[in-house]
Order: C-alpha cells, then sequence, then structure tokens
C-alpha cells in the first residue's frame, strides 16, 4: 500500500508535503549510486530496487554526456509520456548529493513537481543531520544493513 | 518568436497596476515568456496558473459551460488572471489590487491572437 | 421511464444474451429503481458468471439498496480473482470511507489507480479521501457521507429544501451549488445545457480547488483569495467561500456580466451562510 516511508526520519515530513503539493503518483530520494534513502507509492520492493538502479544510470548517463560537452552537471531532466512524467534531479545536501525520481501523472505537471521539488530539495538541505564519521564496512553490517533498509521502506 | 512573445506581453504590462506577464505552456506549467517584476517567480506563476485553470477547469466542463476562456482570481493583495490562447497556451498576468481589470483582459486576449 | 432506459430494455428482451444488461443495470441503479436494477443484474450474473463486470455492478446496486455488507462480500471475493480489479477497489473504497476507514480507502483507492492511472473517477476519489485524512489528521469533526466520483450514485441526495435554496436568482440560470471542501453537495443543484444533473460530477471536481486557491493565493503572495471568475465557451461560472470550508459555485449564461455574476454571488452567499447556521444550530 501506498505509503511514505524512509530510512531517514528527518525526510518523512518533507516528502510527505512534497507529495501532497506536486500531486506526485511515486517518488524515491536515493544516493546518485542508487542507495534508496525514502520512497511514496512504491508497494514492491523488486520495483523500488530496479527504480534505484534505472534513475541511478540515467544520472549517471546524463553526468557523462554534460561533461562530454563541457557543461555543468544536468540539475534535471523531464520525460513526458501520454499519460505519465518522470521527472529526475539532483541536489547537494551536508550528506552529499541526493537524487530525487518523480512518477507523476496528468493531475499534476512538469512545472508544479519543478517548482515543488525546488521547495523539497531547500527543505532537505535545512533539515539534514551533519553527517556521521564513517565506519568500517563489514560484510555482516552490510546485509543487516541491507535488510534493515528494506524493513523500514516496506514496514516488512 | 521570443520577439513576437515578448511584443505580446508588452501591451499587458503597460497597464497600471501589472506586476508581471507571462505566456505559459497549458498543459506543462512552464514558462514560454515573460515580462515580470523582480519580486515575481515567473515559474511559480506558470505552474499555479495553469495547474488552477486546469482544475477549475474540469468543475466548469461538468458543469456544461464548456472550456475556461478567462479566469480571473480575486484576492486581498492583488489578482491572478488567466487567458487562453488556442488550446496549449495561456497569457496569464498578476496584478495589484484595484487594476483596470477590463483593459487588462483585452490586452490579454490581444496578446492571445499574437501567439496563436 | 427514460428512452435510454427503455432502449435498453427492448435490445435486452430481443437479445437475452446481450451485455447490455450492464448498462441497463447501471441506469436503473442511476434512476433510484433498485430492485429492477437488481433483477437486471442476478438475470446477467446467472448468464455471464465469468464476467466480473456482472458482479461488480450487482454490488454497486447492492449499495445503492442499502446492503453494503454484502457488496463488500462481492467485490472482495472478485479480489481473490483478480487482485487488480478498479470496480472493486472502487466499491470497498468507498465503502470504507462511509465507514471512516480512511487509511483502507485510501489503500484501495490508491491500488485502482495503479490498475487504471487514467481513471478520472478514482483520481477524484482519492483527492476527497486525501483531503479527508488531512482535515482528521487537523482535528475536524470526522467524515460524514462521502461522495467521491461515481460512487454510489443514488439519484440525488439534495432535500427539496436544499434543492430551493436558491431558487429565484435572476436570468440566465444553471444553477447555484454549495458544497464543502471535500467535493460533497451541501444545497443547491446544476442543470447542464442538455438538462442533466451536474451538481455530483461538478462538486467532486471542486474537491481540493479552495486549497488550490488558497495556496496559489500565497505562493504568489497576492493576500488571501475572496473570489474566482471564470468565463468560458457556454457560460460564466463564480465561485466563492461564503463560510469557512464551503464552496458557492453559480453558473449563468455568458451574456451575465462578470460584475452582476459578483452581485448575485453575494446574495446567494448571505443566503448560504443563514441556512449553514441554521443547520449548525
Amino acid at each position: 500500500m501506498s505509503r511514505t516511508y524512509s530510512v531517514e526520519p528527518w525526510v518523512v515530513d518533507p516528502l510527505k508535503g512534497f507529495v501532497a503539493e506536486a500531486d506526485a503518483r511515486m517518488v524515491l530520494l536515493m544516493t546518485p549510486a542508487g542507495q534508496v534513502i525514502a520512497q511514496y507509492g512504491f508497494t514492491r520492493a523488486v520495483d523500488v530496487m530496479a527504480a534505484a538502479a534505472l534513475g541511478a544510470a540515467i544520472v549517471s548517463a546524463a553526468g557523462a554526456v554534460a561533461r562530454m560537452l563541457d557543461e555543468p552537471v544536468f540539475s534535471a531532466l523531464n520525460h513526458q509520456g501520454k499519460q505519465h512524467g518522470i521527472f529526475l534531479a539532483g541536489f547537494d545536501t551536508p550528506r552529499g548529493r541526493m537524487v530525487v525520481l518523480v512518477v507523476y501523472g496528468r493531475e499534476s505537471s512538469p512545472g508544479l513537481v519543478q517548482l515543488f521539488f525546488e521547495e523539497f530539495a531547500r527543505e532537505l538541505v535545512a533539515k539534514c543531520p551533519e553527517p556521521e564519521a564513517p565506519k568500517p564496512i563489514l560484510a555482516k553490517d552490510f546485509e543487516r544493513d541491507l535488510n534493515e533498509t528494506l524493513n523500514a521502506l516496506f514496514r516488512a | 518568436m521570443t520577439a513576437r512573445l515578448q511584443r505580446a506581453l508588452g501591451g499587458v504590462t503597460r497597464v497600471r497596476g501589472v506586476r508581471g506577464a507571462l505566456i505559459v505552456a497549458r498543459e506543462d506549467g512552464l514558462v514560454v515568456a515573460d515580462a515580470l517584476m523582480e519580486d515575481i517567480r515567473g515559474n511559480a506563476v506558470a505552474a499555479l496558473a495553469a495547474s488552477l485553470t486546469r482544475r477549475i477547469g474540469e468543475a466548469a466542463r461538468a458543469s456544461g459551460v464548456g472550456t475556461p476562456q478567462f479566469l480571473h482570481l480575486e484576492a486581498t493583495g492583488g489578482a491572478l488572471l488567466a487567458a487562453a490562447a488556442g488550446d496549449e497556451m495561456l497569457v496569464v498576468a498578476v496584478t495589484e489590487v484595484g487594476v483596470n481589470v477590463g483593459l487588462v483582459r483585452l490586452e490579454m486576449f490581444r496578446a492571445a491572437e499574437a501567439v496563436q | 421511464m427514460s428512452p435510454d432506459v427503455k432502449a435498453m430494455t427492448t435490445e435486452l428482451i430481443r437479445d437475452a444474451g446481450s451485455l447490455v444488461f450492464l448498462q441497463l443495470g447501471e441506469a436503473l441503479r442511476m434512476e433510484g429503481q433498485i430492485e429492477a436494477a437488481k433483477k437486471v443484474a442476478r438475470t446477467g450474473m446467472e448468464r455471464h458468471p465469468e464476467l466480473p463486470e456482472a458482479h461488480d455492478l450487482y454490488a454497486r446496486i447492492l449499495v445503492s439498496g442499502k446492503e453494503p455488507d454484502r457488496a463488500s462480500q462481492i467485490w472482495h471475493e472478485l479480489l481473490q480473482s483478480n487482485p487488480r480489479h478498479v470496480g472493486a477497489h472502487k466499491g470497498l473504497g468507498f465503502l470504507s470511507y462511509s465507514h471512516g476507514n480512511l487509511d483502507v480507502s485510501r489503500d484501495h483507492l490508491e491500488l485502482a489507480l495503479a490498475a487504471d492511472p487514467t481513471n478520472q473517477s478514482v483520481i477524484q476519489a482519492l483527492r476527497a479521501v486525501r483531503n479527508a485524512a488531512e482535515a482528521v489528521t487537523e482535528e475536524y469533526p470526522s467524515p460524514a457521507q462521502p461522495v467521491p466520483a461515481e460512487l454510489p450514485a443514488t439519484p440525488s441526495t439534495a432535500t427539496g429544501e436544499t434543492t430551493s435554496l436558491f431558487a429565484a436568482f435572476g436570468s440566465g440560470d444553471h444553477g447555484i451549488l454549495l458544497v464543502d471542501v471535500q467535493g460533497r453537495t451541501l444545497a443547491g443543484g446544476l442543470k447542464t445545457p442538455g438538462g442533466a444533473d451536474g451538481s455530483s460530477e461538478t462538486a467532486a471536481h471542486l474537491a481540493g480547488v479552495s486549497q488550490e486557491m488558497e495556496r496559489t493565493a500565497r505562493m504568489l503572495k497576492i493576500g488571501e483569495w475572496r473570489w474566482l471568475v471564470v468565463e468560458a465557451t457556454d457560460g460564466n461560472v463564480h465561485l466563492t467561500q461564503p463560510a469557512e470550508d464551503t464552496l458557492l459555485f453559480i453558473v449563468r449564461d455568458r451574456d451575465v456580466p462578470a460584475g452582476r455574476l459578483g452581485l448575485l454571488a453575494e446574495s446567494a452567499g448571505a443566503k448560504a451562510r443563514a441556512w449553514l447556521d441554521g443547520q449548525r444550530a
């Protein structure tokens, strides 16, 4: 069932606000590497993982094209379909760069999504806690972290 | 193209009390051309005007009055006006309180004709 | 009996296996002829037991006939064989909403939307449920009987008093509708140029419009919205807020000037306020 789920509690309120204002159908907040931070509207873990992987790949490919053209990184991409649109944009936070993937329907528009994305990004940057010191990564910790993340995203 | 759109908006912004005028892609809610005072956020005006036009358009059609051609949202500190420019564009204006709406409306429809 | 119902009945008599029973049953339900609608739907189900739409129709008729438990059972059975059945999710969404189970209602409507992302009635219903959920969160009174688009489509819930509230409000009259912010009709009515009742559909589309205007005015820093006028191809519309959480929607011919529409709205608004005060007392 579609609810707002997040592994980072400070993300929940801004994400809920963004979904309501932009009339978004699905939202994925992730790192450029495809690690999911929060989601709204996805019903299956497999869909989240696939969308995150594809979103990260698009951001990476767009970045490569930008470098070829000696352009700064593209800040936002929009693909307009007949019934759905996809909006993909990145922004910097104290915890590094984050990427937002938004799926919206005809009840919204690229203009609304772009407008409220700007507010969403500003709010996230303002609420983002300082980064924690990196810890050594162990295989068993990785597996536990992965399970905890999936549980948080789907309340399994 | 851009010069023609800017000229079309010039007639609207020349009316006293108009703080900005834009041509907006109706479906996308994105700015096509604008002539705005500094404190007006063009992307916000475009997105919100297109969204409001669409939402109120659904209610208008359900009530049997057809497709909206002109919309006037009056607020305590100003107004938002939107005129249809064909099926794909809107001419939008943000005004102060007490503006001559009749004159702005006339100029907006002139601009709409120039856009089509 | 309306000409459409008559024509569909004739068609069904001519060909008892025709799928026209689906439209006929729905038309009878809309006209409030519940027993006749049930009979048509049951006969259709006997002839087409594998047709999910026949069961969906029967469940809708049961809701209109005040048998929600039996309807719920049918929709749940439908979902067991087809978990993506839009009608079943819509129906269960409506029933849950009626019982104040907003979370369950939203879940069903979101699943309906996932199955059919272009279904405008589901979009409208979902919007109404989300608005209601927000209202509950903000500790407003819990929602009473909702009106998600298309459901339950009993002909009209307006009483003689509510439909006549705005009687005699000038010429070029297409009607006046008083709705709450969740898209539920409170009083009045609208007739489309074709003579059909446009009240429920218009009311459903007005759900969320006041928030949209409030947001627009706030973000553009033009103060608080007071009213909205729309000039459309076949008429003019005036929208105002006579009291908190309500909207007054006035429709007139195109030749009724905007200024006069404003005066009309003031008078109708005063009348609406007095009526609302009376209802709340």
